[in-house]
């Protein structure tokens, strides 16, 4: 097959364009194409935001599809993320974590659309989310417990003096693993998500070029073979908007697990 | 090389996913009514599973 021949090069072309460029100015001083579209995401959040605030506020029973969907959203996250782990104490940890939730799931969103980037494919845009929920969950432990005492805790209670140490290095390690754990989680399911529909979007095309330089019945037969490649790539774009809502709460629940973590009595 | 890594990969996250799914769809059949719950959990144990066969596949483009 010859569209086969041309698919590694575009295909380098592809993940080249992946790279962070600059959108305006340089990458030192500027704006890659991953920024711009976050910027426009939290942009649209905060009109969100403040639209649902102010048709909220009025009025005692929430009317209209607008004001219902977004207190659905709100009231998904405290109810089965927030409260499930968190238990009495959710009240004081909703601000920070729903804002994560609802950053990451309309970054996500946003880039599924055609054409646009998702502010959260690129490695700094969910390193610094990571390292707030990190810092988070981290100054939650010291208040609890004061400093010293945080960082003793991270040792489990009854195990014997020189294991003890052992653990506790262990524990020091994991604890900043997970810094590295959800920032790359994040970023590799939206970057591998978008290479994978970008693949498919580029065999179609391969695919259906013959037939716009010469109608015969070869290149007839390709672009049926491009209507599959299409098929396949609705159904990846479907598992794509699963998987854009499934990373946000999977990166708002593991969180809350290491704010609870860091705040149960022992 | 690297896409033959990449493969072998897989082939540890899909034994993975596939046994989650086992679980799920053996307790869903055992005891239906908590088929709400345990899917959340299946759903929630693959999106783990399934980010390391994604690291994969990026180290596999990057690097």
């Amino acid at each position: 097959m010859d569209a086969f021949s041309k698919l590694p090069d575009e295909l380098n072309a592809l993940v080249e364009s992946f790279k962070s460029h600059a959108a305006w100015g340089n990458l030192q001083v500027g704006v890659t194409q991953y920024s711009f579209y976050m910027y426009i995401a939290c942009i649209l959040l905060l009109v969100l935001v403040f639209r649902f605030c102010a048709k909220q506020k009025g009025q005692l029973v929430p009317k209209g599809r607008f004001v219902n969907a977004m207190e659905y959203g709100v009231e998904f996250v405290r109810d089965s993320i927030l409260s499930d782990s968190l238990g009495d104490t959710w009240r004081k940890h909703f601000p920070f974590l729903a804002t994560v939730f609802f950053f990451v799931l309309i970054n996500n969103m946003l880039g599924l659309i055609p054409g646009m980037h998702p502010g959260t494919g690129c490695i700094g845009t969910t390193a610094a989310v990571a390292l707030m929920s990190f810092v988070y969950f981290i100054v939650v432990g010291c208040r609890k417990r004061g400093v010293w005492g945080y960082i003793k805790s991270l040792a489990p209670k009854g195990v014997a003096f020189p294991i003890n140490i052992l653990v506790w290095l262990i524990e020091v390690f994991s604890t900043f693993l997970r810094l590295i754990t959800l920032a790359v989680r994040l970023f590799c399911n939206m970057y591998a998500g978008h290479i994978v529909m970008g693949t498919f979007a580029i065999l179609a095309s391969l695919f259906f070029e013959p037939l716009l330089q010469q109608v015969t019945a070869q290149a007839l037969a390709g672009s049926l073979a491009s209507v599959a490649w299409i098929a396949v790539l609705i159904i990846i774009y479907l598992v794509e908007m699963l998987v854009a809502f499934i990373q946000a709460y999977v990166f708002t629940l593991l969180s809350t697990v290491y704010v609870q973590l860091a705040e149960q009595d022992d | 090389m690297g896409v033959i890594g990449y493969g072998m990969c897989v082939i540890g996250a899909g034994l993975g996913i596939g046994l989650a799914a086992y679980a799920a769809a053996t307790s869903m059949a055992r005891q239906p009514e908590v088929q709400g719950r345990l899917f959340t959990v299946f759903i929630l144990a693959s999106a783990f599973i399934e980010a390391l066969a994604l690291i994969g596949f990026v180290v596999t483009l990057i690097g």
